[in-house]
């Protein structure tokens, strides 16, 4: 078994994909990760289940890799309840940016709706276009990812998978906005679409992942000294950007957020 | 445990634990101090000490320290402390003003405010809110509410 606590998840769920099952049955998605380079045994910390449950989750791992194997089965409940973002307690520092998340969110609701129409002949179909990539290079990059980049991934071992795996989802977010920027100066409807629409996918997934999964594993391991130096540099980073561009950008998510009603009203 | 009288104000009901406190094994060593400081009444203490700059303080009342038995190990150690009786100290507008200097002046860190579970120690909680609305900067505050019988209750940031 301890070949397979130290090996890639994914290259576990390809030999013995009933692995991937049970890990599903109690919330954790390794599944769909198109990575899936993090080790069985991090997964398990991480995901911090109670004590009896995750002494049940080892148990049917080891037997869906070792079905022929007498393995002791453990006492206590199988499965863990499914646990949603708005039951657990962030840090002041963390839950701060688990709000710039929900704005972030609000925008990714509204895109489908972009989605159907996209408009880059008149001039407020691009502005719209427009105003959407100024708000991902700079609230969801520039003003989050970065606080994280900078900041708290510090708190952290860089070299781990899960955050090695945080770290390509903003590489691949990038790569879609850069093409989305390319796109609008071609006058490419259809990639501008495409790439819009997997940054909304992509962004979904990475958001549920450090809500639910990387944040509360942070949050768990800082001190209180910690917290307390993690909130005065967040506060240090935001006045060191241009609180305009902030303001612009939660503006843009309330006025699209409009717009969007009243067209479907009309 | 016991309650030796019915109603009243439960902060002041007399109530009897000695049997269900064992106290357990102590270990035979001498347990150090972590305390760093003196005063450490809130009246007394100056927020412009050199203990509190910058640092990560702890506000207590007064009855938190004699009911948590690993209180220097867990809370106290590292931390800089103020403690204060929200039920029965005067001149509680003092207090506002130094909670509010701490976090000004002295650049707190941060604050964890812990109380016992009766209900006049939530004024503690409600005097650090006074401060925190006044304060123009603002820091991460957890706060620790402790049982009768020393046990945590609930440990929680609040701000």
């Amino acid at each position: 078994m301890e070949k397979y606590l130290h090996a890639p998840i994914k290259e576990s769920i390809k030999k013995f994909p009933e692995v991937g099952r049970i890990l599903e049955e109690y919330n954790i998605g390794c599944v769909p990760c198109t990575l899936g380079s993090c080790l069985l045994k991090d997964i398990v910390a991480i995901h911090n289940l109670p004590v009896d449950q995750e002494a049940q989750l080892m148990y049917r791992v080891e037997k869906a890799i070792y079905p022929g194997k007498d393995i002791k089965k453990p006492e206590g409940k199988a499965v863990a309840p499914k646990a949603t973002a708005g039951n657990i307690k962030y840090s002041p520092p963390i839950k701060r940016l688990v709000d710039e998340h929900a704005l972030i969110k609000k925008w990714l609701e509204l895109i489908p709706a972009v989605l159907e129409k996209i408009d880059i002949e008149s001039e407020a179909g691009r502005l719209l276009i427009l105003d959407a990539l100024d708000f991902l290079r700079f609230y969801a990059d520039k003003f989050h990812h970065a606080k994280e980049e900078n900041i708290l991934f510090g708190y952290t071992d860089k070299n781990l998978d899960i955050i090695k795996t945080i770290l390509q989802d903003h590489d691949a977010a990038r790569s879609h906005v850069k093409a989305i920027s390319e796109a609008i100066k071609s006058k490419d409807r259809e990639a501008i679409a495409r790439h819009l629409s997997a940054y909304r996918d992509l962004l979904i997934e990475h958001i549920k992942k450090e809500d639910e999964i990387l944040y509360p594993w942070i949050d768990r391991g800082l001190s209180t000294r910690q917290v307390g130096e993690l909130f005065t540099k967040f506060d240090e980073a935001e006045e060191r950007m241009d609180k305009g561009v902030v303001d612009r950008c939660e503006k843009f998510v309330r006025e699209a957020e409009k717009k969007i009603q009243e067209k479907r009203r009309q | 445990m016991r309650d030796m009288e019915m109603g009243g104000c439960p902060g002041s009901r007399t109530q009897d634990f000695r049997e269900d406190t064992k106290g357990g094994e102590e270990e035979g060593r001498t347990r150090q101090s972590q305390l760093k400081q003196w005063p450490i009444q809130l009246h007394l203490v100056s927020p412009e000490a050199p203990y509190y700059q910058k640092t990560d303080v702890l506000l207590a009342a007064d009855c938190v320290a004699f009911s948590v038995g690993d209180f220097h190990k867990d809370y106290l150690k590292g931390k800089s402390i103020a403690i204060a009786c929200p039920k029965l100290d005067e001149g509680q507008e003092v207090y506002v003003e130094k909670i509010t200097s701490f976090i000004d002046d002295a650049k707190i860190n941060t604050l964890t405010i812990m109380t016992m579970q009766v209900p006049c120690c939530g004024g503690l909680v409600a005097i650090a809110e006074q401060a925190l609305q006044a304060a123009k900067r603002k820091i991460p505050v957890k706060s620790i509410v402790i049982s009768l019988q020393g046990e945590v209750l609930s440990e929680d940031w609040v701000k």
